[in-house]
Formats: structure tokens, sequence, C-alpha cells
């Protein structure tokens, strides 16, 4: 594969683990977040600062990276929990938009020069190729898809879901509403986090700019447009919006206004997204793989 | 369950079928030169300007016989001002496109980020006004970044020169600073404050607002009053520059405002109105230099889009025009092309004459221009050595 | 200079009540988040722009403005908002974002990437008292957000529409029960709403003489702190906090010298506030 893909296809697999990380809060426990990119800032800049002023290596600050972005998720998650709906959303917003004032007002955070020099991971003796990186983020992405498995058939899957579909239900059934959603504010904002770190790594240099208001609601549009809550939607909805401005390119002007128009239009016919229940592609998928195997069975 | 997996599977095949239908298409004899700007998203303004400005480079250069016999090849495209499209474009125009050096129309962010990558490929870019100090500079290994070069000043470099020119010529004492947060804003408000106070002028107060989307500047405007300053350096693009100048103006406040090249547009002129006269800027174009390179950019930028040209237009036109004219000295080899751009001398720019690039970075005189009956007029020309000679970084 | 500064900081806190009430007034009856708010905002700017231009007069454009912001305002509410209404909350808002991002995206390509400029003569004066002034334009925005107010207080206490507006406001079923026509009453709710923020864009596009495509970008965020801030869907809270918000930046900035971005105060008071008050200064559970 050319450099050029493998650029466009680690940019689509980080956002992938960023989409996902937001299907835990939102798709998952139905906690609606339009500050998700904060947390992939806090991880971007607690590796970039690792790596740059304390001189450590990628394969440590990495993991602090989703250690510190889940940290604060679950200071700042507390305080989410005395709002709810509209309010949560507009509060995670707020939240967004101090963390992004944070990096770019104190100069411990390098303002608004940002940080450089966050080089690629080294790898037997030498720097990684853009190739191995991809099959480093992509072997992370599918760990992470196994464990939501897991997760999913647990019994904090199942308690996410008892909150997301009705709060006051599940608090009657003895679900401790508090905890699980801290839960999923602390796993989402960490595996944010991790995104964030390998964003800077493969970035190599960051500013407070990547990670405003218009990053957190690129993220959430992912999740909403390959499916909420479902289980491969957040990899579809990074794959084809990750894809949509480079295949878009001839069409250089009115690309953006195409991706506006496309979202609208999702909301509009296809409001659960390509994977979700009601979906036209899901139903006319399902209808043609009945078709074949019941060609099978009389065959 | 099964049945989504298969189903993105399905989906991602399709994707994938769609971005490879856009394959290169078979090179052609021609010389290819890469640009990138954000010509959509909120600096659209800037970027079309850029844009405008160097496919009339292009134009003229194609009508000029092109580069030994070859058409030049313009490959344009858009960065929205995202990091990560930048590096997918670095990649796009130099595996799929085949460029032979590029040119970069656009801010910090995406320059800064596309630096590293062309440096580590030994692919020559040129800057058109993207400010931030380590375009050129590697901050790990403290080298230089030897195939990037930059058209536009050193936000330090002008800063310091109208410091000069503020205490030297206007004999101001005391200053007053109010700039943008992003790093053009910090950097030149440094440079101004550090050699304005060598000069031995008083700094009175230093605010700093939000990039973007400030308007309302009376709560800043009003502190500033207070102190009574002989100077008040602002420091921000056209749209700022013009609210600034304008509620200055409603405010009674007499003080001489001495902006920078962000101000240089036929907007600022335009959204000030008579609140504009008598402002001084800092920048590189000179509208009354006779040189026909500067008189002709502007009367074909006129006629070619309605409008006058802006400053960020004649420095990416200008970026276009140096690395054109290294390839005309060294061929297509990109290792040739940084040799003659390193070796530039005495080029005759549009944007002033540029005697040499340091570590990357243009050496060349700032000029100080002063809005007269609704134009940008010739004040003064800052060509002190010690100001207009970049610092050294290490 | 503490009287400038209360001037300035109450000019930019009835700007902002002008963008906010409308949002408020949609999210009291539909409880959606309408983002593309400030997508009509621009719109009504450059419709008023575009025909103080054909006709050289201030008033008759702010009318335009308005009017143009209006019939938007209705055509989303009924092509988009009321199809999708039943869904979850996060598709009006996806499709919000959407729709905004399309409208800034096609405001650059119709009208060109550049600032233009509005420099409309109002015929109002300035008014300077010693060394306090409020300039033309300022003296203007006080004065038709003034009216504006004025004029959505009396509609909605004195007139039947009002009162019905009201009600669906409490509960849209039981109005709806009570023969209260809902649909129209949403329309109504959007129309007016759309008015004020056409009016706020003319207005905002005099006081700076700048109209550009995404002028709208700021206010789409701030303005639902500020609605946050003041309890969703609460009309005299919205008031209130964007006139607290309008104060409070100038403050910050002009006597404590804060350096801070403007934007954080609004939402450093917003989340403050919520802390004690999960539904906002004066809203209700």
């Amino acid at each position: 594969m050319s450099g050029y893909v493998v650029t466009i296809l680690i940019t689509i697999a980080i956002y992938a683990i960023l989409a996902h990380s937001l299907n835990i809060i939102t798709g998952h426990a139905g906690q609606i977040s339009l500050g998700h990119a904060a947390f992939f800032g806090i991880g971007a800049y607690t590796a970039a600062l690792f790596y740059t002023k304390a001189g450590l290596s990628f394969w440590i600050d990495v993991p602090l990276a989703a250690l510190v972005a889940g940290v604060v998720g679950a200071v700042l998650g507390i305080p989410c929990l005395r709002v709810r709906d509209d309010f949560l959303a507009i509060t995670t917003m707020g939240i967004g938009f101090v963390v992004e004032a944070v990096f770019l007002y104190i100069p411990f955070f390098g303002g608004a020069m940002g940080i450089g020099g966050i080089d690629l991971p080294m790898w037997a003796g030498r720097e990684m190729t853009k190739s191995e990186y991809l099959i480093l983020i992509l072997v992370v992405l599918g760990t992470l898809y196994a464990l939501d498995y897991i997760l999913g058939r647990s019994w904090i899957g199942l308690a996410w879901s008892s909150i997301r579909e009705d709060e006051q239900a599940a608090s009657a059934l003895g679900v401790d509403i508090v905890r699980f959603k801290v839960m999923a504010f602390i796993l989402g904002s960490a595996l944010a986090g991790l995104a964030g770190a390998f964003y800077a790594h493969f970035l190599t240099f960051i500013m407070p700019y990547n990670f405003g208001f218009g990053q957190s609601i690129m993220i959430l549009c992912m999740v909403v447009f390959g499916g909420i809550g479902t289980r491969w939607g957040p990899i579809v909805g990074a794959l084809l919006l990750g894809l949509l401005p480079e295949i878009s390119r001839p069409i250089m002007e009115y690309r953006t206004l195409l991706y506006g128009l496309l979202l609208v239009a999702m909301m509009r016919f296809q409001p659960s997204g390509l994977l979700g229940a009601d979906s036209f592609l899901v139903v006319y998928f399902t209808k043609g793989l009945n078709r074949i195997r019941g060609g099978e069975v009389k065959a | 369950m099964r049945k989504q997996g298969l189903l993105s599977l399905v989906l991602a095949a399709v994707a994938f079928t769609m971005f490879f239908v856009g394959a290169p298409v078979a090179a052609q004899d021609t010389v290819k030169i890469g640009f990138f700007a954000p010509i959509t998203g909120p600096a659209a303004a800037d970027g079309m300007s850029a844009k405008n400005a160097v496919e009339l480079g292009w134009k003229e250069v194609n009508d000029g016989g092109g580069i030994q016999g070859k058409k030049v090849d313009l490959i344009v495209y858009d960065d929205r001002l995202k990091a990560e499209e930048a590096v997918a474009i670095a990649s796009r125009l130099m595996e799929r496109d085949k460029v032979v050096g590029v040119v970069s129309g656009s801010y910090s962010g995406p320059t800064r980020v596309v630096a590293p990558i062309f440096q580590k490929a030994g692919m020559p870019m040129v800057a058109g006004y993207a400010v931030h100090p380590d375009v050129t500079w590697n901050p790990n290994t403290k080298t230089s970044n030897d195939f990037i070069f930059r058209n536009g000043f050193l936000g330090e470099v002008e800063g310091a020169a109208a410091a000069e020119f503020a205490v030297k010529d206007l004999k101001a004492k005391r200053m007053s600073i109010i700039f943008m947060d992003n790093d053009f804003g910090r950097s030149i408000s440094a440079g101004f404050a550090e050699r304005a106070i060598k000069l031995g002028a008083e700094i009175l107060s230093k605010q700093m607002y939000k990039f973007p989307g400030e308007k309302d500047f009376r709560p800043y405007l009003t502190t500033i009053k207070e102190g009574n300053p002989d100077v008040i350096f602002a420091a921000g693009y056209y749209n700022e520059a013009a609210s600034i100048v304008r509620q200055a103006k409603e405010l009674g406040i007499k003080s001489q405002i001495l902006g920078e090249e962000g101000f240089d547009s036929p907007k600022f002129l335009e959204i000030a109105g008579d609140a504009a006269e008598g402002v001084i800027i800092a920048t590189n174009l000179d509208r009354d230099d006779p040189r026909p390179v500067v008189q002709n950019f502007l009367k074909n930028y006129r006629s070619a889009y309605g409008h006058d040209a802006d400053m960020v237009g004649a420095s990416s036109y200008d970026a276009f025009m140096i690395l054109v004219s290294a390839i005309k000295k060294a061929g297509t080899d990109p290792k040739a092309i940084r040799k003659a751009l390193l070796e530039t001398k005495d080029y005759d720019g549009l944007t002033g004459k540029i005697s040499r690039f340091a570590q990357g970075e243009v050496v060349k005189p700032v000029q100080i221009q002063i809005v007269k009956d609704g134009q940008f007029r010739r004040r003064a020309i800052i060509d002190n050595p010690e100001i207009i000679t970049p610092p050294m970084k290490k | 200079m503490i009287w400038q500064q209360l001037a300035n900081g109450i000019s930019v806190g009835s700007v902002y009540a002008l963008i906010s009430l409308g949002l408020t007034m949609v999210y009291g009856i539909l409880r959606i988040l309408h983002v593309a708010h400030a997508g009509i905002y621009t719109l009504g700017a450059y419709v008023g722009l575009l025909s103080f231009r054909l006709v050289d007069n201030f008033w008759l454009s702010l009318f335009a403005g308005m009017v143009g912001a209006a019939v938007a305002g209705y055509l989303v509410e009924r092509f988009l908002y009321t199809p999708i209404l039943h869904l979850s909350r996060i598709a009006p808002l996806i499709a919000s974002i959407g729709l905004f991002t399309a409208m800034e995206e096609a405001f650059r390509i119709v009208a060109g990437p550049h600032t233009l400029v509005y420099n409309a003569r109002v015929g109002l004066g300035d008014l300077a008292i010693g060394s306090f002034r409020l300039t033309e334009t300022q003296v203007l925005i006080l004065l038709v957000s003034f009216l504006i107010l004025l004029f959505l207080w009396l509609f909605l206490t004195r007139s039947r529409m009002g009162l019905a507006m009201r009600a669906c406001a409490l509960d849209l079923e039981t109005a709806s029960s009570f023969g209260v026509n809902v649909s129209a009453i949403i329309a109504m709710n959007f129309i007016i709403g759309s008015l004020m923020a056409g009016a706020a864009g003319v207005l905002i596009g005099v006081y700076d003489n700048q109209v550009w495509p995404t002028m709208g970008s700021i206010p789409a965020y701030k303005a639902l702190a500020i609605v946050v801030l003041g309890g969703l869907g609460s009309i005299p809270g919205t008031v209130l906090a964007s006139i607290i918000v309008g104060l409070s930046e100038t403050f910050f900035i002009g006597v404590l010298s804060i350096p801070f971005p403007r934007d954080a105060v609004a939402f450093i008071a917003m989340i403050l506030v919520l802390m004690f008050r999960p539904y906002g200064l004066l809203g209700k559970a």
C-alpha cells in the first residue's frame, strides 16, 4: 500500500477508536456528550508532554495518556451526573471549551505554539514505519472490540442498557446508576485519551485547535452516522466520514457543503444510522441474506 | 450481530472501491508543483486569496513558456485548516501527483504539521505566510529544516520593525499592546515589546483577545484609553483589526494605531471606512514600489478577480514564484531545487528584494505603510540589518 | 470608566438576548437544541444586506432580514424537524448541526468567502454624557432589543395565541387535547424565534459593519450556553442570563484584565450555576 493510503487508514483507525470510546458513553450508557474532543486532547497532550518534556518512551506515555484522561473523565464525570439530557449535552460542550482554553492559555501546555517533535514510536531499534504503526493501531482497535464484546454480555453492559432505556426504572430495580454512569465516563474518556496519544505521535505536532468543538461534533457524527449504540457503527462511521473528504477532493469547493447535507439527509431519512435497526441497508441486507439461505435450503 | 459485521465489511469494500477509482492519471511531461490552502471552512477567505494569487502566477509562468519548455501543472488541494487533512495531502502530493516542490498557502497549523514530512522526504516547500517558527526548524534535533523556506516574516522580525518605527520615527514613549491569542499574535507582539523596551519605551498594558470570534473590543479599548498611550500596537487579521480601529474611534481614542501585515487587505479599508485613515502598519507589500513585478501583479490581480490583492495573496504568489525560479535554475531534482533556494541572492520578489534565506527564513526589508485617502501608501522602509535579519535559532 | 464598561456589557448582553431568545422558545416547545438557529441568524444578516444594497434604507432592510429569516425558520421546522420529532433527541441535534454546516458553506459559495460591509446610516445620533458615550449603533441595539422584548412580552401574556403557546410549552399533549392547533403553534413559535434571529443578524451586521459566512459559529454555541444558564425554555431566564454573561465578560476583560478567553467565561458561569441549580437560573424541573 502507498504511504498515502496508509496515512488515511491511520487517521481512520484513530477516529474509529475515538468513535468507539464515545459510543460507550453515548451509545451504551445513553449520555450525550458534545465535548468528547477534550479527552482526546487530554490524551494527546499527556503523551506529548511525557514524551517531549519527561523523555518517556512511546510505550509508557500511551498508557499514561489513557490513565490521565480516565482520571480527568472521572473527576469531570461526577459533576455531569448532576445534570441530565440536554443540560448534560451543553455541560459537556462547556467542558470542551474550558479544556481547550486551558491548553491555549496556560504556557505549560505550549499555548498557541502547540507542542512539536512527538515522533513515531521506536520498534526493534529504529523508528516504526507508517505501515507498522497502522498495524499497531489496528491491533489495539481489535482488542477493544473483543473487550466490547465481552463487556456487552456482562452485568455492566446490561446495566448500561437499562440506564439508557429508562433511568428511573433501572434505579427502581436496584441498578446503581451513579456507579455505572461514572464507569462509562471513565472508560470512554480513557479510550479517547488512548486515541489522542496515537494521534499526537502520528501528527508529531499538536495545537489546541485540533481538539475544539468541531472535532467533538465530528466524533459524534461518526457514531450517529454509523448507528448509535451498535457495535460496528462507530467503525463504519469513522471509515465513511473519514474517507469522504478524500473521495470528494475533486469537487473541492463543495465538499464541506456535501458533508453537511449528508448529515441532514441521513438524520431525515435514516436517523438510526447505517447499521441501526430500521436502516434501509440492514433491511435489504437481511432480505438478501435470507433469500440466499432460502435458496440453499431448496437446493 | 454477525449480520451487522458482514454488512460493515460490505460497506467498507464499497467505500474503498470508490476511494481507489480516483487512481493516479498517467504522468505527462509537465513540471508538477503542489499547493495547499484552506479553500473551504473557517479560513476560506484567506485560502481563496492565496489560491487566486498563485493561479495568477501559474498562468503567467505558462504564458511565458513554462519552465525549460515544459508546462507547469499546479495541483491544488483544500486542507480545511485541519492538520490530519494536511498530512494526507502531503503524502498524496508526493506519491500520487509526483510533484517536484510544494507551496503552502495555508496557516501555521497545517504548514507546521507537513514541514517535517517534506523535510524527511527531501521535498522542497516554500511557505507563503505561515508564521510558526518551527516550520523551518526541528525542535528535537535542534537543526534547521533545510528543505523548507519561508517567504513571510517571522513574527519577531515584523514586531521589532514596528517597534523600531514607533520609537525612532513616531518618537513614541508609552505604548499599549492588544493582540490575538494565536501563534501569530503572540510572536509579533512579543517581538514588538522586546524591541520597544530595549529602545527605552514603556509598555503600559498588554491584552490578549480570543481568536477567532472576538468582535467587541470596547472593554479592552476602554482600559487602554485610561492610560492614554502614544501608540497602540494592535495585532490581528483584518476583520478584528477593522473592528479595533472603528471602536477606538467611537470611544474617542486619539492614540496612533500601529498594526501589522494582518491589516494588509482592501477589506480592512472597506470595513473600517474613515476610521482607517492614518493607521500605520508593518507589512511586506509596498504598493508604491515602482518595480514592474509589483505594479503588474496589482494590476493583473485586479483585472482577473475584480478586487485588490492583499498581503496573503501577494506572499503566496511570491512563494510560488520563488520556487519556480529555483526550478528554472536547477531543473526538477528536489535536491538541486533546494540547493538553488539556499543560494537565493538578491531575488526580485513581489514582496520586496530578498537578499537571502537564513535558516530558511527570508531576509528582506519590512515595509511601513500608512492609510491615506483610503489607500495603503509608503510611509517608511525598515532595512536596518540588526532588525530584519531573523534571530538564529539554536 | 466603570459606567462605560457597564454600557459596553449591556449592549453585548442585549445582542446575546436577541439571538438566544429564539433558541429558548424553540426549546420550550419542541425540546430541540436548534444549532441551525445561528445559520438563520447569518441568513438574516445576508438578506438584510442584500436588500440594503437594493433599497438603501436601513429600516426596510431590517424588516427584510427578519422576514427572510422567518421564512427559512418555517421551512426548517416543517421539512426537517417535524418529521423527525418523534425520534431520540440526538437525531434533530445532528440534523441541526449538519444543516448549520451546509448553510455556512452555502453562504460562502453564494456570497463569496470575504467579509461584506453593511454600512448603513440609521438616522439615530450618538448619545454622550460627559465621558460616557453610547454610539449610534449601541443606541440602535438597545432600542430594538427593548422593543422586541416588549412586543414578545405583550404577545405572550396578552394574546390568545401567546396563551396557547405558553400552554404548549408546559405540555404539548394536554394543550392539544384542549383544542389548541399544535402544529400552527409550533410553526408560529419558529417564525417568531427566527424573526428575532434575523433582527439580531442585521443588527450585528451593522454594529460590526461586517457580514461573513461563518459569523454564526460563535453564537451557535454561546447562545446554547446562555439558554442553558437561564434555564432551558425560560424566556425571562434567557434575558437575565444574556445580560449576566454580557456584563461578566466585559468586566473580566476590562476591569479584572484576566487573560482568559471570553467564551470560556460563559461556560464556566454555566457549569458553576448548573452544579447548584441543575435546571439553570430560572428553569424548572
